[in-house]
């Protein structure tokens, strides 16, 4: 079996370890709820209350649909599902049966990282889907759908930051709640102060610096520049914005790993 | 490194922190061997074990498993190990089934192999009507016999063991004790950490002695007893015991010393010879009424208290 083979053994390990963790089943079905009562409440106002934000008709609702998941719980579901991937095997002392075995310390971390990512992905691909179903179902026909596996990717790839983040704490200090509060107080953190420079306009390229910025504008210049053709459809930011993402990541990803192949398997510590 | 060592151990030296848990340990298993492994409560056996398998980065030395460092290349190195931890802790929300399975796939075994493999060792230990229950339903005996068949499932060449029968009943400890001589007798190499003597001395070629993390002796199981056994001891029951007989006794060129414990004298031979029959004719001659004489069998623990006694 070569380096894929095992890499490909582990993804299929982490997608059965994180879909055994009931925190995660219980924050997708809350992510659809979320979005399911937002879609019926925005049937039941009418889409001009969104008029100012370019998204006033009701064939390009699905836009909605599809991205006001994205910016919560898709971002709290990468930091739960990341938070633990390393660090609970540490904990619940796993990691020496799964350390102790003919594969490499990094064919390991790729693989947890892949694995978590790609059942985030999945779960993206389930929010896009049912934000596009309730659109239909609640807005009639809509337009721009072609671009949906778009959209998705640009979900999924913006989601690399904060999956990244709370992957690299998991291992850094190897414990899954000192990382999940670690990687959630960077978000909110974040959050608040892009909330405070958004204001000063002396500040515009600070902004583009703080994780959320790139996270959560990604899909939005995305869809900009692909759908819908409101607003000023940047390309300068979109390209920054992609640029940043995958810089944040390459850097988290590469503490992690400095982190597993230099120093010892903690034995268990849960 | 001999030609036929399999597991070769050098200069290991281990720090956590300012604490020294290995101080340059060395030794080495040959094929076919069944090393037991002893030592008091946090002399290192663990840490040693868990270097071996390229868990711990140690500060000095190297380890070498069928000559392949296991830090640096895992793939050669633990290809053919099996493991199974202390007091293990396995994936609870797997099956036994799956597990097996799911290590199977580590080790790059086919789907058929893992099938038939996973019933073979479910059956070996014990856990054939368990095998499709979660483990997290298991209780700390079955988790320690299951371990047991992760660490068969790739039918390994070297097996390590770290306190394997812990947990388990006394039916199931003998269950094991013949399966690690069955196993040994296949050609497989056994390291065993334990701290049941017993069970060392029955099953076990050779031994090691660790003690605050230095070895304290490697070799034969033979060699150990003689080399850290001064005296042999004949243990005398008699209807009456005299100062006379004590001290002809004592009197005697072989004799190291003489105690008296209720009827009995324990006397302590300067030789490892079998001076029964001259203790019993000086008895004779002092008037003594001798009930019993007895050559005491030397014991494992007699000569591992002595060795780490002699390492402190």
């Amino acid at each position: 079996m070569g380096a894929l083979g095992r890499v490909a053994v582990i993804i299929g390990y982490e997608w059965r370890r994180a879909i055994a963790k009931k925190k995660i089943l219980a924050l997708i079905i809350l992510a659809v709820t979320f979005q399911a009562l937002v879609m019926i409440a925005l049937s039941q106002v009418g889409t001009g209350v969104l008029s100012p934000y370019g998204f006033g008709m009701s064939s390009l609702i699905w836009i909605i649909g599809v991205l006001e998941g994205q910016g919560l719980f898709v971002q709290l579901i990468a930091i739960i599902a990341a938070g633990g991937s390393m660090s609970e095997e540490y904990e619940h002392g796993t990691a020496d049966i799964l350390l102790s075995k003919p594969i490499t310390r990094l064919e390991y971390l790729f693989g947890k990282f892949l694995g978590g990512f790609f059942l985030l992905a999945m779960v993206e691909a389930l929010t896009t889907v049912v934000g596009i179903i309730l659109s239909l179902l609640l807005f009639g026909a809509q337009n721009g759908l072609e671009f949906a596996p778009l959209m998705f990717l640009a979900i999924v790839y913006s989601s690399l930051v904060f999956f990244s983040l709370s992957f690299m704490c998991s291992e850094v200090f190897r414990g899954s709640t000192l990382a999940m509060l670690i990687a959630l107080g960077v978000f909110i953190a974040s959050i608040v102060i892009n909330g405070i420079l958004i204001y000063l306009p002396s500040m515009s390229d600070l902004i583009k610096v703080i994780p959320t910025w790139a996270a959560s504008s990604f899909p939005s210049l995305v869809m900009s520049k692909l759908v819908t053709g409101f607003g000023t459809a940047d390309t300068n930011a979109l390209v920054q914005a992609s640029i940043i993402i995958v810089v944040y990541a390459i850097i988290f990803v590469l503490i992690a790993a400095y982190r597993l192949v230099n120093s010892d398997v903690s034995k268990k510590t849960g | 490194m001999a030609s036929s060592s399999v597991l070769s151990v050098s200069n290991l030296t281990k720090f956590y922190g300012n604490f020294k848990a290995l101080d340059s340990v060395s030794f080495s298993v040959d094929k076919g061997w069944v090393y037991g492994y002893l030592g008091p409560n946090g002399a290192g056996k663990t840490t040693t074990i868990r270097t071996m398998l390229g868990l711990l980065k140690p500060n000095q030395g190297k380890v070498q498993i069928a000559d392949a460092n296991p830090s640096t290349d895992p793939i050669h190195a633990l290809r053919f190990v099996g493991y199974a931890p202390e007091l293990p802790t396995l994936q609870t929300f797997f099956t036994g089934e799956q597990l097996l399975d799911f290590m199977g796939k580590m080790f790059g075994l086919s789907m058929q192999n893992r099938k038939e493999k996973t019933k073979q060792l479910l059956d070996l230990v014990g856990l054939a009507s368990w095998g499709n229950k979660k483990i997290g339903t298991y209780s700390k005996g079955m988790v320690q016999r299951l371990s047991v068949a992760l660490a068969l499932i790739n039918d390994p060449l070297v097996l390590i063991m770290d306190e394997p029968t812990i947990g388990m009943d006394p039916e199931a400890t003998a269950q094991f004790r013949n399966l690690f001589t069955n196993l040994s007798k296949e050609g497989k190499t056994i390291f065993i950490s334990s701290h049941l003597l017993d069970e060392v001395q029955r099953i076990c070629t050779h031994v090691g002695m660790i003690s605050k993390g230095k070895i304290v002796f490697s070799g034969p199981i033979e060699q150990v007893l003689d080399t850290f056994t001064r005296q042999w001891v004949i243990e005398a029951e008699l209807q009456n015991i005299t100062e006379d007989i004590v001290s002809s006794l004592k009197n005697l060129d072989f004799v190291e010393d003489v105690k008296v414990e209720g009827n009995k004298l324990m006397i302590e031979l300067k030789e490892k010879k079998d001076f029964r029959g001259e203790v019993s004719s000086e008895i004779f001659k002092q008037k003594g009424v001798l009930l019993s004489l007895n050559l005491q069998k030397i014991t494992l623990e007699d000569a591992y208290l002595r060795a780490l006694k002699g390492g402190q």
